[in-house]
């Protein structure tokens, strides 16, 4: 969980393109490991959860790509997720943290003067909305 | 709607000869003329089938040839019979062209019937076949390597026998008829029974395999069942649908995706289909349909269980624990592919999209939710057992229902496997730089994928090919105890592993299957159904003839054509040793003579053959046949 509100403090802090796209590509890493730790078959929210963490693999994709997106980059969060909190309270943390995402990725498109980049910030915010979409519906936000 | 079948047309050609000899028998009726040129037709088309079959045998040399299995042995023993069928068929008589107008013969009528179903359901096996380098040819589906297959292979052969057989009693019966109601030549009349004579001895020799390894009814339902080339159109559930139409929707899912990664699987390892969009969105939506299969394997259990089918609950029960591991194996294997990635990020493969209808389909059946989707969130009641099994009758449907989504999970993650590592090797298979270690240094956000990690993806796939085999296996055993529709996947993928296919080539011979039959490994169950030899002798039916009704005359007159059967075979034996054969139109010389030979060449008898064949050394059969029907 500590993971999921350094990623959503460090895009809030993001300002310029690179900046953000780095922040986004880290919120979907930092994501990834916290959401498959939670994957549970015997849970409800299982299905959910599984078509969020596709996601949010697409969704680093999409920005990983992206020409702006500065070449050095901090390592990723362990895969292990090491947070703690209950599913619904997991799925909460990262339909918020997709929220954001998608709000500041569609906010910076506009600002993006190769076509490349706008596409990336298009397709990573279409992925954070799926990912929203998937967990709000199933978590008390 | 279902697909065409070839057993559809097999059928057609049965159907197309009438009623079985003895069973309300046609009148010998029709020109001798018409009928040859008719049965012409019908043998070339035959002879057309085991072509396919003994294609590749034509390339080794005789004295290289090693010994043959019986079933490869009939096969060209078969070739030898059509051939010399044919061989009378036109010496100096009709040619095989169809005439302008219809025949007019009763008997020509059906055999031209006949014709038209073989040929058809030729050309249906051909569609899962295109031509490729050479004489080779490649497949198109995942069909073709059981329609290559030892035992689709022999299943065929015993077809092609049964409609010998029955094709030579009618044609023989209009040979020897009195030439009072039947236009033809003595020698016309003479040709069209050798021929007939020649179609017995192929019966012969098929039986003669058949003897020595019979032909399973499990595979002979696996050639009726193998469909047209030509798949279903993709349908998604409107919400609402009963029981019976979601089942029917996941099984035309299923083998729509099967078929969609068969072809991925031929595509080159840059094809933009092979991206890490397409290898989640089949990881994550096969986990949801092997959850799926696992919830409605629990029900039809508890279904079954409350039907006191004890043993079939038990099966049941066990394909449900088989399909949680599957899934949970899934889910490794969706979480391994989101830690790498392509270039192609975005592009989603045809097989991955409908990947997510069977998802679709087989949640829909499993959740009480008319409107269930794969977003519809969380904690959904499954349907209930009486909702999903309102009759005993229903169970089959169901199961054969998930048993093809689980062949087809089964099938997917092999695709995949070989599309990574294909992709592996051309460097497409990619990683974030900020996952690698400090002894990287990359001045780029993503990097080609170490080895080690390209390993650990390919091994997770392993893993999910094992467990949804597993899973499969687990669900057919018990699709062949409750005679499901899909047991036919059983068979075939028995039938695809005798044929050890060479992937790595995409091409085949039709010979691969002979080249199978020479291995006598696979044990075969015997179920070979054949019709009973009712047809009269000729004193019994010369005594029908004169009005006899009497039992124990009718009987009396059967044992002596019997004994007169085994005189003239013994007798045969004997002349045959002494080189002094006499040929097939002389054995066809007077009409009293013919009946005697037909009968004897009739009774299935394989010494009977050796008085067309004549004296032969062992294997010499094999090497002949080298007239073209």
């Amino acid at each position: 969980m500590n993971e999921i509100a350094a990623a959503a403090a460090r895009l809030q802090q993001a300002i310029g393109l690179a900046a953000i796209l780095d922040a986004a590509c880290g919120a979907f890493e930092d994501m990834l490991p916290v959401l498959w730790d939670r994957i549970d078959p015997g849970e409800p929210l299982f299905i959910a959860m599984l078509t969020a963490a596709t996601c949010a693999a697409d969704g680093r994709d999409a920005v990983l790509f992206a020409p702006s997106l500065p070449p050095h980059r901090r390592p990723a969060a362990p895969q292990a997720g090491s947070g703690q909190g209950s599913v619904d309270v997991v799925a909460g943390a990262v339909a918020g943290l997709c929220m954001l995402l998608a709000a500041r990725l569609a906010e910076a498109a506009p600002s993006a003067a190769d076509h490349g980049d706008r596409a990336a910030c298009h397709a990573a915010a279409r992925y954070a909305s799926q990912i929203h979409e998937a967990l709000a519906g199933a978590s008390p936000l | 709607m279902s697909r065409a079948t070839f057993g559809d047309f097999l059928q057609a050609a049965h159907d197309g000869l009438g009623p079985p000899s003895g069973a309300g028998s046609y009148a010998p009726r029709g020109s001798v003329e018409e009928v040859s040129r008719s049965l012409l037709r019908v043998v070339t088309v035959m002879g057309r089938y085991v072509q396919d079959m003994t294609a590749g045998l034509d390339g080794i040399g005789r004295r290289a040839r090693p010994p043959l299995h019986p079933w490869a042995r009939a096969c060209l023993q078969v070739r030898e019979a059509l051939s010399n069928a044919a061989w009378f068929l036109t010496d100096g008589g009709p040619n095989r062209r169809w005439p302008p107008s219809p025949a007019a013969s009763p008997l020509a009528r059906r055999l031209d019937a006949v014709t038209v179903s073989l040929t058809t359901g030729r050309d249906l096996l051909q569609t899962h076949f295109a031509p490729g380098a050479g004489s080779s040819w490649e497949h198109r589906s995942e069909w073709a390597v059981v329609v290559t297959s030892p035992p689709v292979t022999r299943a065929l052969l015993a077809e092609i026998a049964l409609l010998s057989r029955r094709i030579a009693h009618q044609g023989a019966g209009l040979a020897l008829s009195p030439p009072a109601g039947v236009p033809g030549s003595a020698p016309e009349r003479r040709r069209l029974n050798a021929a007939c004579q020649w179609l017995w001895v192929l019966d012969t020799s098929v039986r003669a395999a058949q003897q020595q390894e019979p032909v399973a009814a499990a595979d002979r339902d696996l050639m009726a069942a193998i469909p047209v080339n030509d798949l279903p159109p993709r349908r998604v559930p409107g919400g609402g649908e009963p029981v019976a139409v979601l089942c029917e929707g996941a099984i035309t899912s299923a083998e729509r995706v099967r078929h969609l990664a068969w072809v991925a699987a031929q595509d080159a390892p840059w094809s933009p289909g092979m991206s890490t969009g397409s290898l989640r969105q089949v990881a994550r939506t096969s986990t949801v349909t092997s959850h799926n299969c696992h919830i409605l394997l629990g029900t039809l259990a508890a279904c079954t269980a409350r039907a006191g089918q004890a043993q079939i609950s038990e099966g049941l029960s066990a394909a449900a624990d088989a399909a949680g591991r599957a899934r949970d194996r899934w889910l490794r294997a969706a979480c391994a592919i989101g830690q790498i990635t392509t270039e192609t990020e975005g592009h989603l493969s045809p097989a991955a999209i409908e990947a997510g209808d069977l998802a679709l389909w087989t949640g829909r059946l499993a959740y009480a939710d008319p409107q269930w989707t794969l977003v519809s969130g969380p904690a959904h009641p499954g349907r209930p057992p009486e909702s999903l099994v309102s009759r005993p009758e229903d169970v089959p449907m169901a199961v054969a229902a998930v048993h093809q989504a689980c062949e087809t999970l089964a099938q997917l993650p092999q695709t995949e496997w070989e599309q990574i590592s294909a992709a592996a090797q051309v460097g497409r298979i990619l990683v974030p730089t900020s996952t690698l270690s400090s002894d990287y240094d990359v001045p780029r956000p993503f990097a080609r994928a170490p080895h080690d990690r390209v390993e650990q993806l390919l091994a997770e796939y392993r893993g999910v090919a094992q467990a949804s085999r597993q899973a499969a296996t687990a669900v057919g055993e018990v699709a062949v105890a409750i005679q499901a529709s899909s047991r036919v996947l059983v068979t075939a993928r028995q039938a695809a592993r005798a044929s050890q296919p060479t992937r790595a080539s995409k091409t085949a011979d039709h010979a691969d299957a002979l080249a199978a039959l020479r291995d006598p490994g696979a044990a075969r169950e015997s179920a070979a159904v054949r019709e009973p030899d009712d047809t009269p002798g000729p004193i019994e039916h010369t005594l029908r003839g004169l009005g006899v009704s009497r039992p124990d005359l009718l009987t009396r007159g059967a044992e002596l054509d019997r004994a007169g059967q085994r005189f003239l075979i013994d007798a045969t034996v004997g002349i045959n040793r002494q080189h002094k054969r006499p040929s097939a139109v002389m054995l066809s010389k007077t009409t009293a003579t013919a009946a005697l030979v037909n009968n004897a060449l009739a009774s299935g008898d394989s010494r009977a053959a050796a008085m067309l064949r004549g004296p032969q050394r062992p294997q010499q059969a094999e090497s002949e046949a080298e007239r073209e029907p």
